[in-house]
């Protein structure tokens, strides 16, 4: 299980925002195993920088895809941001509610 | 209160009087609630949030409030100018002070600040908790520019 392996590195794998560094595993789904997606909530009490800043350092993506994500959050109330396997996502999740953000995971339709 | 960059890259909060150094205080007693729970609440229930991350966010989240008031408290009684955050307690801090202002909202629904109209706030409690959230901001806004760096 992915996310009982990061809870139990999690003391020695924390990063800036409380969260392991995952740089590189964004585009790491294939299209046929991308049931779940991750999906960022809009709230009036994060900061639009500091969710940008969240976003590339648990999905490594650049600064520049990372505001588009925080747009389309803030604009439309949800964004996806990764989609893939559930165990995966439910890692991804868990590093965006230990940076306090609403985060969900669903299944794709 | 006044809030200066430091030489190291810090930030320090220099309360100007007995009332400042209550509302840094308040940080701590501000996010003291169920905040973990919220998030348990976003899972559906084959995640096992409850049993396995909820738990844990508990116990980050209890760590961020404790090392935020023992700064102050330390920094009260023996006297200091005020209260310095490094820049590896950033995160700590900033993490802190969101908790106490996601919990302030959901008490308060301030919603957006750009649509509050805080001259109609006229209950002594809400309007005491707008300030304080507002100021929690700002110190957030601060350590984001000068001390947290690019993400």
């Amino acid at each position: 299980m992915l996310l009982k392996q990061w809870l139990r590195s999690k003391n020695k794998t924390m990063n800036a925002v409380g969260a392991p560094v995952k740089k590189g595993q964004f585009k790491s789904s294939s299209k046929t195993d991308k049931p779940w997606q991750v999906v960022v909530l809009d709230d009036p009490v994060n900061l639009m920088e500091y969710v940008s800043r969240v976003l590339v350092q648990i999905f490594g993506i650049s600064k520049g895809r990372a505001n588009e994500l925080m747009l389309a959050v803030h604009e439309k109330g949800r964004a996806t941001v990764w989609s893939g396997s559930r165990e995966k996502g439910e890692m991804y999740v868990s590093q965006l509610h230990t940076a306090q953000l609403n985060a969900t995971l669903e299944k794709v339709e | 209160m006044t809030i200066a960059p430091t030489l190291s890259g810090g930030l320090r909060l220099i309360p100007e009087e007995e009332q400042d150094w209550s509302v840094l205080l308040e940080i701590a007693d501000d996010g003291e609630g169920n905040l973990e729970a919220r998030f348990g609440n976003l899972m559906d229930e084959d995640s096992m949030w409850e049993e396995i991350v909820v738990p844990e966010l508990k116990v980050d989240f209890s760590a961020q409030r404790k090392e935020v008031r023992k700064a102050v408290l330390e920094a009260r009684e023996q006297g200091r100018e005020g209260v310095t955050i490094e820049r590896e307690q950033a995160d700590l801090w900033y993490g802190a002070l969101n908790q106490a202002r996601l919990l302030l909202e959901e008490r308060f629904r301030f919603g957006p600040s750009e649509f509050v109209e805080v001259e109609k706030i006229k209950d002594a409690v809400m309007r005491s908790a707008y300030f304080r959230n507002e100021f929690y901001s700002q110190v957030q806004s601060l350590l984001l520019e000068y001390v947290m760096g690019d993400g």
